[in-house]
């Protein structure tokens, strides 16, 4: 277990070498220039390149790298080439509000998602199945920016239960209005998933000659379900849970700005759009340091559901 | 019990009511853009920064609230100035008593000279171009700021107005801060800054030592709303009370639509030219250039992009400029001139050119009319679609033969001309601004015109480089979009809004809810 986790971890370490690496040259090689963005459409070649110069982009490409690598290694990811602040205080700014969508339309994706996946393989090729179907199916094709929109006319602007501006924080009422809308439209997406994955696992595992043996015996079906088929159905449901996670941090940018909630995702795409080098290699970093613990997650969670997996 | 009981729904109706009529001190604006860019007024460069600097900052002088034209200059933080007659000296009386925000101590003229030593820097300031010709600013006594330029500059006094760097700073603060003043901007403006939460807002709140007197609302939450379905749905649920509109006149006709909601399209109108290289094949023959011009139909543009929020261009510089020649002799639409220029110039059977050309919606949609109308006179427009910052990046590259770029400037039309139209400024030159046609041709009157003092001789300059830029074909001007804004009826701006020059409105101290 301990070498499994060393030898991951330095494969992480690797991994993020590669991305640094890949995210430096990438950023650099689109056209576009942060200093001509920053001074804006009236600036003169002159000043452009005066800025050029005070942010070390006239440096020769190696020379950057090298600075950029030795402050990524002392943990300094420098500043926003366009607002000034540091990086790392602008990602832990909006943080928290991530962190909070992910999870909580996790969670939903996962209550929503799993019974309705079991009870479309009990009930296969029925009715249920058919509703289970083609409702998943929709989710997974509706692309989050209508269905969160649709959201908020029904929701917001109809009914007025919940605020159009969803980055309320504060009391407990403010944080339920602002987090409901999206988590629910990143939430229902995550289920159409879950619920397909649940299905399949579980079809092909209610087949197996052990779940018929124990219910020739005389197991309570119940039982078989949840004790006997779904523990063995659980490896490619966590499997997509994790993988999913990493898809739905990225995900939940069009959600975020559909409901005008702060974010890693509207960080990300202003920092591209802007040329911001120094924030788009510093959120590189976060993003591969999440896909990475999570699949390391994923990886120790298929131990914990399934005894035979061993740690090697 | 049920006497009790009505009482008591009474008085909540009555307590409700009350409130519900109370006068709301808090104004809430949504703005199109995802976050804070600088807030620094002299580094600002984008719309959305500029709009909310306004509030906090003043000028030397201003434009009057809702105008967007020199001709409204008055005082602001100089009560009054006088000019020798040579124009390059000017003695401004500074209003004594001005407090800065948060503390900061009474401004004089130490402060004004340092803040227009610091717009000027180059290292300090994106706006460092703009006072190219200044030779001296001192500040002879506490009230009193003399500014000496090498050489008279056509319209100064907008240099030293509200925007860009005729913001006047704090000095103190400045000092103090450092680096750091753009994160908590000191100014001298009716509101001061208060809080700022990423992607959401910035709060500012009343200054209530404002020299015009204590501002009638308490405090003003500047959105950041990049999606403009999710402002107009925000505006419409009435959590904003102002937006900034989708440039589009779908959103005019839709936003007017709605109950007690003002929707104005204002000045300045963005000008949209297309500039042609002339040193490029085939648009180097200048049959091909005017092929082009008669080819486009700018009343057909205008009802394309919608009479209420667009107008037809009138020269290369946009109207109602000062020096703008408002009937300046630009081609008519006349497809048979065009074929016929084609013919001679050795392409009977038509003729391909090239542009690079943003995605951004509203120029996208303005390039695919523009190429449909060329390919009836046989003109192929080949548009090659890239993002935004690359299009920018490109394009000063000299890598489109074809430039399409809207863009409002400082109502003089010396720096129009200046940027787009004077050869120092031809891409990839060390002085390049964006001259992408690479015209030369009216580089003597530009720049006679600059340094001209006598008002009537500088407008007979401008009037012949205009005309002399139209008919070498260097630019086509199509139209010229407004600026779409909307808040509900219950808010009183204070002033008629007819434009202004930041494309953001004014709010003033004499902003209030009527409810």
């Amino acid at each position: 277990m301990t070498a499994f986790l060393i030898r991951r971890s330095l494969f992480a370490l690797v991994t993020l070498f590669a991305v640094l690496t890949l995210v430096f040259v990438i950023v650099r090689i689109v056209p576009g220039d942060p200093a001509q963005v920053i001074l804006g459409d009236q600036a003169s070649r002159e000043a452009i390149q005066a800025l050029r110069a005070r942010l070390g982009l006239d440096l020769p490409l190696f020379e950057q790298y090298r600075l950029f690598m030795i402050g990524a290694l002392q943990g300094d990811w420098g500043v926003s080439m366009m607002t000034g602040r540091p990086v790392i205080s602008e990602v832990l700014n909006v943080l928290p509000w991530t962190i909070e969508l992910t999870l909580v339309s996790l969670v939903l994706g996962i209550v929503l998602g799993v019974p309705l996946g079991v009870a479309a393989a009990l009930k296969r090729n029925r009715m249920t199945d058919y509703i289970v179907r083609i409702g998943s199916l929709l989710g997974l094709s509706f692309p989050p920016f209508v269905s969160a929109l649709l959201l908020l006319l029904g929701f917001a602007i109809t009914l007025h239960w919940f605020p159009v501006i969803s980055a309320r924080s504060g009391s407990l009422e403010a944080w339920y209005q602002s987090i409901t809308l999206p988590a629910v439209n990143l939430g229902l997406i995550t289920a159409a998933y879950i619920t397909r994955v649940t299905r399949s696992a579980m079809l092909e595992v209610l087949q197996e000659d052990y779940v018929r043996t124990a219910r020739a015996k005389g197991v309570p079906w119940p039982t078989v379900v949840w004790r006997h088929a779904m523990r063995n159905a659980l490896i490619p449901i966590i499997t997509i849970i994790g993988l999913y996670l990493g898809i739905l941090i990225g995900n939940s940018v069009l959600t975020e700005i559909v409901f005008s909630r702060p974010g890693l995702g509207k960080l990300i795409v202003g920092a591209l759009n802007q040329r911001d080098y120094t924030m788009l290699q510093g959120m590189m970093v976060i993003y591969t340091l999440v896909v990475v613990v999570v699949n390391l997650a994923t990886d120790l969670a298929y131990g914990f559901v399934d005894p035979r997996v061993k740690f090697k | 019990m049920k006497k009790k009981l009505t009482l008591a729904l009474s008085l909540a109706a009555a307590l409700s009511v009350g409130s519900a009529y109370a006068q709301k001190k808090s104004l809430v604006i949504g703005m199109g853009s995802a976050d804070a860019g600088k807030l620094d007024p002299h580094l600002a460069s984008t719309t959305p920064d500029k709009g909310l600097l306004n509030y906090i900052f003043n000028g030397l002088v201003r434009l009057k609230p809702g105008t967007a034209s020199p001709d409204f200059i008055e005082p602001d933080l100089a009560e009054s100035w006088t000019v020798n007659p040579a124009g390059t000296e000017f003695t401004f009386k500074i209003r004594q008593g001005v407090q800065c925000h948060h503390g900061y101590g009474p401004f004089t003229a130490e402060d004004a000279a340092f803040s227009i030593k610091r717009a000027a820097n180059k290292a300090t300031s994106s706006y460092s171009g703009d006072f190219a010709a200044l030779d001296k600013v001192e500040a002879v006594d506490a009230s009193t700021l003399k500014i000496t330029l090498k050489n008279p500059v056509a319209g100064f006094l907008g240099y030293v107005a509200n925007i860009n760097g005729g913001n006047m700073v704090c000095k103190k603060a400045v000092d103090e801060m450092g680096e750091n003043f753009g994160k908590k901007p000191i100014g001298t403006g009716p509101f001061q800054f208060a809080e700022y939460q990423p992607q959401q807002f910035v709060k500012l709140v009343a200054n209530k030592q404002y020299f015009r007197g204590a501002p009638k609302l308490e405090d003003i939450t500047y959105r950041y709303i990049p999606a403009d379905s999710s402002r107009d749905l925000a505006f419409q649920s009435g959590e904003l009370d102002m937006i900034y509109g989708k440039q589009d006149q779908t959103w005019v006709d839709r936003t007017s639509k709605l109950p007690g909601v003002k929707v104005k399209a204002m000045e300045p109108g963005e000008l949209s030219t297309l500039f042609l290289n002339v040193k490029s094949k085939p648009l180097d023959d200048i049959r091909v250039r005017q092929a082009v011009a008669y080819a486009i139909d700018r009343k057909a543009i205008v009802q394309f992009k919608g009479a209420g929020s667009s107008r037809e261009a009138v020269s290369v510089v946009p109207s109602g400029y000062f020096g703008t020649d408002e009937k300046a002799p630009l081609y008519p639409y006349d497809l048979d001139k065009a074929k016929k220029l084609l013919a001679e110039a050795g392409y009977p059977n038509g003729v391909t050119i090239k542009t690079i050309h943003t995605t951004l919606t509203g120029m996208q949609t303005l390039i695919e009319a523009v190429q449909a109308q060329l390919k009836k006179a046989g003109i192929n427009l080949e548009i090659e679609l890239v993002e935004h910052a690359t299009f920018h990046a490109q394009i000063r590259k000299d890598l489109s033969q074809v430039v399409h770029y809207q863009a409002a400037r400082f109502p003089v039309a010396d720096v129009y001309l200046t940027q787009f139209y004077d050869s120092a400024s031809i891409i990839g030159t060390p002085t390049a601004i964006t001259n992408f046609n690479h015209c030369d041709i009216a580089d003597a009157e530009i720049r006679a015109a600059r340094v001209e003092a006598d008002a009537a001789k500088q407008k007979a300059l401008w009037k012949t480089a205009q005309e002399k830029l139209v008919k070498n074909v260097c630019g086509i001007p199509i139209y010229e979009q407004l600026q779409l804004w909307a808040w509900k009826d219950t808010l009183d701006l204070g002033y008629e809004l007819q434009g202004a020059l930041n494309l953001s409105p004014p709010v003033t101290e004499k902003t209030q809810f009527t409810k």
